[in-house]
């Protein structure tokens, strides 16, 4: 899924200071996930906002929906009526969901929300991690599942470094070293010869160096 | 400016020698007098200077300039480059210039990562590794070609390094590990400084089984240790680093002068017992910031005078 | 401050905290209990309503879960310590302050509410003026 976290209330108060009605716009599916901006959460937000603008004696209308997903036209119509009524939409998607409004609602104010990070996994119970950055040229099969583009933290083809410490990476001792999963895990699958193989630089075409991606499918075009 | 020529470094090598290496770190300004401060104090006790590449991910004088300065003392500059900060187009046209202007030696590394630097807040490059660098220069010498596959006007030929650790853990990848570096370009290797000498003899032994001493020139590092604190602090908190209880013990107890005189017995002793060990071609120096104490370091190893070409 | 200041608190009790079942508030001359709200878990507690409890003008909430290892659902009341936890927090960042919330077991409940109401003393009311909130939905 895809990871966001909330930006601070005080970040969030000074976007919103010029306006009087907001909409805040949730979204039902990743920042759900995550705890960023699904019902329960723009509930929390809007309580929070009023209650801070509201000690400083400035009362703020807001108005609270959210909708399946906001990166899809279909379900970011429900909002029309809503958006409408209000001055800015505070949204709590995504950076595609916000530019997906964006695209729809020409004339809107939209302020994110969230701070989008990355795609990422459920490691354990709150804990998200990231796991794949879209390299657009996935070689999952040549490192036992685990990305070296993504969890090593200097992109390396042919690793380790010699930063790594412990199973643990230079960067943050929180961090494992990617390079010790991959040796670990080829090892376990009896793949350790994969290691010998040297790795040609990667061609970032594929990735969003090559510039921002389209996906067409032709077949699915009416 | 020394005139274009073969590397007098690789030529030592090359002719059966144990060669002597050292490292300088470029300041932090663009005072070009303390890269020759520096150089003067290395100059003639050496056979190559390795230049560091923005060490530590902190911004100082391009390894490039620092190097030119240090040929314009007529002393052989190894030039390190790091794939941090620099794309593959960069690197390159680097090395091209680099070899314009009389540099014959390059050593291939990844680099600290930026967040442990002076500028965290920068996005780091890695568009390739070291490996894939290694790579790029050897067929930049070998074939004349870039990395796109154009013909070069002139090949830059280049005395190619990379950085070893034998000990970093697993041991037995740590040898798969310098075969992969050797097969990708590496013609000579410089490991992190030894102070664990039966493990280092057990990396060596792998090594040679693996006929890898046979392709590639091995230069072991030597860091003399200053003081029982300089010795914990290496062995707790620099990654890759192996500094056995006996080697913290013995200077523990001493300190100022008689703690600078012990750590360079130890080196003295760690010098001695790698000259036996087959395989190891040379000496790599890593006095950070202690330049001064290489040429006392040499002398005393008995490595004096050093050839001239 | 002109007038003596009167704190109004929410309580959020879990009902299998005490011996009855029933929360009932303390002998305390300067406080007064507005609402106690039951739930059959201290788990039920969300941050919204909290949040509400001081858009309503509460100046302050105390939660009541059960103690450690005596929770009916396993972990509810562990669940409910670490909302309110990320509640304080929020309350911090929204320049309420977090001293005006409080989690406690039932039986702590007096020495809680004594802190509280200690810690309100010093705080004041609450900033917040409640005002008629339009919400369509």
């Amino acid at each position: 899924m895809i990871v966001a976290k909330q930006k601070p209330i005080a970040e969030i108060k000074e976007m919103l200071r010029p306006y009087q009605k907001v909409l805040i716009l949730g979204c039902g599916t990743c920042v759900k996930t995550c705890f960023a901006g699904g019902e329960d959460e723009v509930a929390t937000l809007g309580a929070a906002l009023r209650l801070a603008f509201g000690r400083e004696g400035r009362h703020i209308k807001t108005e609270e929906l959210t909708v399946e997903r906001q990166c899809e036209d279909a379900f970011i119509q429900e909002a029309v009526p809503a958006v409408a009524r209000n001055e800015a939409v505070l949204s709590l998607a995504c950076g595609a969901g916000v530019q997906a409004m964006a695209r729809r609602f020409g004339k809107t104010i939209l302020l994110p929300g969230v701070n989008t990070t990355f795609i990422g996994v459920l490691e354990k119970p709150g804990l998200f991690t990231e796991e794949c950055s879209g390299c657009g040229d996935c070689e999952l099969d040549t490192f036992g599942g685990i990305c070296p583009v993504t969890r090593c933290s200097k992109r390396l083809m042919n690793g380790p470094c010699g930063g790594s410490k412990n199973g643990k990476c230079e960067v943050s001792p929180d961090i494992d070293c990617a390079w010790q999963l991959i040796i670990d895990r080829l090892t376990a699958l009896g793949q350790q010869d994969n290691l010998k193989r040297y790795i040609p630089a990667k061609d970032w075409r594929p990735s969003l160096s090559g510039g921002p991606r389209r996906l067409l499918r032709e077949d699915h075009v009416v | 400016m020394k005139s274009a020529g073969q590397s007098k470094f690789k030529s030592i090598l090359a002719a059966g020698g144990f060669a002597v290496t050292a490292e300088c770190g470029p300041p932090r300004g663009a005072n070009a007098e303390i890269i020759h401060r520096k150089g003067e104090l290395l100059k003639g006790c050496v056979d190559a200077v390795n230049v560091t590449d923005n060490q530590t991910a902190v911004v100082r004088m391009s390894s490039l300039a620092a190097c030119l300065h240090l040929l314009e003392l007529g002393i052989e500059p190894v030039m390190q480059m790091v794939t941090r900060d620099r794309n593959r187009i960069a690197l390159q046209s680097d090395i091209l210039g680099a070899y314009s202007l009389g540099i014959r030696n390059i050593l291939c590394l990844s680099g600290d990562h930026q967040s442990l630097g002076s500028q965290p807040e920068a996005s780091n490059v890695f568009d390739i590794d070291s490996l894939n660098l290694l790579h790029a220069v050897r067929v930049m010498r070998d074939e004349g070609k870039d990395m796109s596959g154009f013909a070069l006007n002139s090949a830059p030929a280049m005395f190619i390094g990379a950085a070893a650790n034998p000990f970093a853990d697993p041991l037995a990848y740590r040898v798969v590990r310098l075969a992969k570096k050797i097969s990708a370009g590496a013609d000579f290797i410089q490991t992190q400084c030894v102070y664990n000498l039966p493990r280092f003899k057990e990396w060596m032994r792998l090594a040679r089984e693996e006929g890898l001493t046979e392709r590639v020139y091995i230069m072991a590092g030597i860091t003399p240790l200053k003081s029982a604190r300089m010795a914990q602090f290496m062995a707790t908190k620099v990654a890759g680093m192996d500094v056995p209880e006996g080697v913290i013990k013995r200077l523990s107890g001493v300190t100022g002068p008689a703690a600078l005189e012990e750590g360079l017995k130890i080196a003295l002793e760690t010098i001695a017992e790698l000259r036996t060990i087959p395989g190891v071609r040379g000496i790599h120096i890593m006095a950070i910031e202690a330049e001064e104490r290489v040429s006392e370091l040499v002398q005393a190893a008995g490595l004096l005078p050093r050839p001239v070409k | 401050m002109s007038s003596k200041f009167e704190p109004k608190i929410h309580v959020f009790y879990c009902v299998n905290a005490f011996a009855q079942g029933v929360f009932s508030p303390p002998d305390a001359e300067n406080a007064a209990f507005v609402k106690s709200i039951k739930m059959p878990c201290s788990s039920m507690i969300k941050d919204v309503f909290i949040l509400k409890a001081f858009e309503c003008g509460s100046d302050g909430v105390v939660v009541i879960g059960c103690p450690s290892g005596k929770c009916k659902r396993v972990d509810g009341n562990m669940r409910a310590a670490k909302r309110v936890a990320w509640v304080q927090k929020l309350l911090d960042e929204i320049g309420l302050s977090g001293k005006r919330l409080v989690y406690t077991v039932g039986d702590e409940t007096d020495a809680a509410t004594t802190l509280l109401l200690k810690q309100l003393a010093e705080l004041g009311p609450n900033p917040f003026k409640p005002v008629e909130q339009a919400n369509p939905k």
